[in-house]
């Protein structure tokens, strides 16, 4: 065929780099609804349920019997699964009905009716009912904090340097699994030295990520993962009593904890039943909601190949990210691995919910370059940053990250690498060099690291371990070295983990230290004039107002 | 409001006559009934009701402090969420209409005398394929008889029945 010049210039277009496939719905191969899904149906029987979906209660498979046992708010179950979707659907874009009220129908659900209420919602609803149910008030977002080396000066400074633009969470991994507690203690003085109460995590092994928040070395968890098919589930090595019992671990600890799930898993692990994505993440919604664990990353997450590669894809991912939301629950909303070889399909992946603000827009956003992203890259990186900063600026919205100057940037990237420096010497851990200290500072990726004996810093993470050393070893390393607030501010986590707060429904701490979640930030939308507005927060407009690089027409000579 | 008070009061005199030095040791239900009644506006208990928040031993938060801890004079075992502060966070929760993480809290409550490799160990048992039904239902009596903690019991019970229903005991894959 003679080629038109049109269609070849096309083809070359980074978005012919994404993968798209056509609907399938008995491979689970499909967004929001799937031939193979169940109606909704409730039968109660003396408070207990005896149907649900379609299935007796002898027919239940075990998350089905967990979902039905503890996830659903029986006492309303029977009326409000009786209300049309349609009504539902439009309760939750009402201003005059408040989130409250929506949510005493919306926990009642089955999770087939709670699919078919998302159904009914186009994406510009989605936003709408998104700026509504989230349960903080205040939007925020979170950061990847890793590098392929596992350098801990540079995830110290990294750290710092992410929490100093406001994020009030941070996740690091690791490039080598025996680096996780030397991982754990870089980001979480990292973090303490770039603003205090920005709390930290790192995600490995279930066991072996518990163990690490009991010594006081992370302050959260959130890649506890669950999945929509019990085949699935039990392939992830776990089930709903025992990723029930884990969250219940980890709160016993004083450790904040949210499951994580999406659309995908289950395509990519092989048994989907052939339900649709949005069906299948409508039961990883309500195992958690069954578990009582405050929250969920959700919104595809790392399995956001499957659902944008077919129909209506993207807004299957808000529409999860706002099921969860409706479920009341804390909603870390993905915008997380990267998908797309196209910038303009990139910012499409965020603009659902970094427009409605979510309770973290991104789980995370990458808090160093792409290529030291070791959870495989995000859909944002910190060479992002502007563009991200000019929207926000633009739309006056606030998506959770601050400009910062590049003095400041140096100068808390410094501050951290030398924290971290001291903790190590303080625990006996392998030298920190001043030229680490200094490459961290001034660098931005792992190839501008002077090269650590990795095979040393292993050996010196198990003996760490063995030896018990904990966050009281960590305060003192501070401490002896002469650095005073990163200290306090280590202490002062440690103090929070005794009183709890923060175990509450989307909890962050501002850098005071005052514990902000949906108790005490409860999300009040009622349409205009009502809710969180940018401008109202006049700190945090004024400083996505000033973006360093805009001029002052004032002082312009024209 | 004068009830709530007198709740409140109630609960700091029982808390300075009867939690000298052991509150670890019969964790659960011991106090259930003279939690204070708390609502959202007794949050952040940090800042609100920091009286109230106690360390595993029983010690005031505030009397925990940064030089103790510089001087070694400090347990790290101190530094832990103790059950009775669960149990208050888990109301606050109830109250705003959360009801299922107060459960998760009360579970938790029961756990917090829980050693960490035990629990590490019972979470294990409790992955697919991993324990016989007499596997769980000895660590269900091994909660209720050990560490006072008759919900988490249940727990066990409840995947002791279903996992054999379910096939996910060990020797069904």
């Amino acid at each position: 065929m003679k080629r038109q010049k049109r269609f070849e210039k096309l083809e070359k277009r980074p978005v012919h780099l994404d993968g798209f496939v056509k609907e399938w719905d008995d491979e689970g191969l499909v967004a929001m609804h799937s031939k193979n899904d169940p109606d909704p149906s409730l039968k109660v029987e003396n408070g207990v349920i005896t149907e649900l979906d379609g299935k007796k209660r002898e027919d239940f498979d075990l998350i089905d019997q967990y979902i039905a046992e503890y996830g659903i708010n029986i006492a309303n179950a029977e009326k409000a699964n009786a209300m049309s979707s349609q009504s539902i659907a439009k309760m939750l874009i009402d201003p005059n009905v408040s989130r409250s009220e929506v949510a005493k129908v919306t926990t009642a659900l089955t999770p087939a009716k709670a699919s078919d209420v998302i159904n009914q919602l186009n994406f510009a609803e989605m936003i709408m009912a998104v700026q509504k149910m989230r349960p903080r008030r205040t939007p925020f977002t979170q950061a990847h904090i890793t590098n392929t080396l596992d350098n801990p000066a540079e995830i110290a400074a990294d750290g710092a340097e992410a929490a100093l633009r406001g994020f009030p969470e941070l996740e690091t991994t690791t490039a080598v699994a025996r680096y996780a507690p030397l991982n754990a203690i870089s980001l979480m003085v990292g973090a303490q030295a770039g603003r205090p109460g920005v709390i930290t995590q790192c995600s490995v092994e279930e066991a072996v990520e518990l163990g690490l928040g009991m010594r006081g070395f992370t302050a959260y968890a959130e890649t506890i993962s669950v999945y929509g098919t019990d085949k699935v589930f039990t392939d992830g090595d776990d089930t709903p009593w025992s990723k029930g019992f884990l969250a219940s671990c980890y709160a016993s600890r004083g450790l904040k904890m949210r499951f994580s799930s999406g659309s995908g898993s289950e395509v990519l692990m092989g048994y989907t039943e052939g339900k649709s994505m949005l069906y299948l993440e409508s039961r990883c919604i309500y195992i958690t909601k069954a578990s009582g664990v405050q929250g969920l990353q959700n919104g595809s997450v790392s399995c956001i190949g499957v659902p944008s590669a077919v129909p209506s894809g993207l807004r299957e991912v808000l529409g999860e990210n706002l099921m969860c939301m409706m479920m009341d629950l804390e909603c870390a909303s993905s915008n997380d691995q990267t998908f797309s070889h196209s910038d303009i399909r990139r910012t499409e992946r965020m603009l659902g919910q970094f427009i409605a603000g979510t309770d973290y827009i991104s789980s995370g956003y990458a808090g160093e370059e792409n290529s030291d992203n070791t959870f495989a890259g995000s859909n944002m990186d910190v060479l992002d940053y502007d563009d991200y900063e000019s929207m926000e600026r633009d739309l006056a919205v606030d998506g959770g990250i601050l400009p910062i100057t590049e003095d400041q940037a140096i100068k808390i990237r410094q501050k951290a690498a030398k924290a971290v420096q001291a903790v190590f010497d303080g625990l006996g851990l392998p030298e920190i060099t001043d030229e680490e200290v200094e490459a961290a500072t001034y660098g931005s990726t792992s190839d501008d690291m002077p090269k650590r004996d990795m095979t040393q810093d292993i050996k010196a993470a198990q003996d760490l371990m063995d030896r018990g050393v904990t966050v009281s070893d960590i305060i003192k390393a501070l401490d002896d070295h002469g650095i005073d607030d990163t200290a306090q501010a280590v202490f002062k986590l440690a103090q929070q983990k005794i009183c709890g707060d923060y175990l509450q429904t989307s909890a962050i701490f501002d850098k005071d230290w005052n514990c902000v979640s949906a108790i005490n930030d409860n999300n009040d939308y009622m349409g205009p004039g009502t809710g969180y507005r940018v401008w109202e927060n006049k700190d945090q407009w004024q400083k996505i107002k000033d973006i360093p690089w805009a001029l002052d027409p004032q002082k312009v000579d024209f | 409001m004068s009830s709530e008070v007198d709740d409140l009061v109630a609960k700091i005199m029982k808390e300075l006559n009867g939690n000298g030095g052991t509150a670890t040791k019969a964790p659960a239900q011991d106090t259930t009934s003279a939690d204070p009644d708390l609502t959202a506006k007794d949050f952040p208990l940090f800042k609100k009701h920091p009286d109230l928040v106690k360390s595993p031993s029983g010690k005031e938060l505030k009397a925990i402090t940064f030089q103790d801890i510089v001087d070694g004079k400090v347990d790290s075992k101190e530094l832990r969420i103790a059950p009775s502060t669960l149990r208050m966070q888990g109301k606050i929760a109830a109250e705003a209409g959360r009801s299922q993480i107060q459960n998760n809290f009360q579970r938790a409550a029961e756990l917090t005398g829980v050693p960490d490799d035990r629990l590490l160990e019972m979470y294990g048992a409790l992955r697919p394929y991993r324990s016989s039904k007499q596997d769980l239902l000895d660590i269900a009596d091994e909660l209720a008889d050990k560490y006072h903690a008759p919900i988490c019991s249940n727990w066990f019970k409840e995947a002791a029945t279903n996992y054999e229903k379910h096939n996910k005991l060990k020797g069904d894959n």
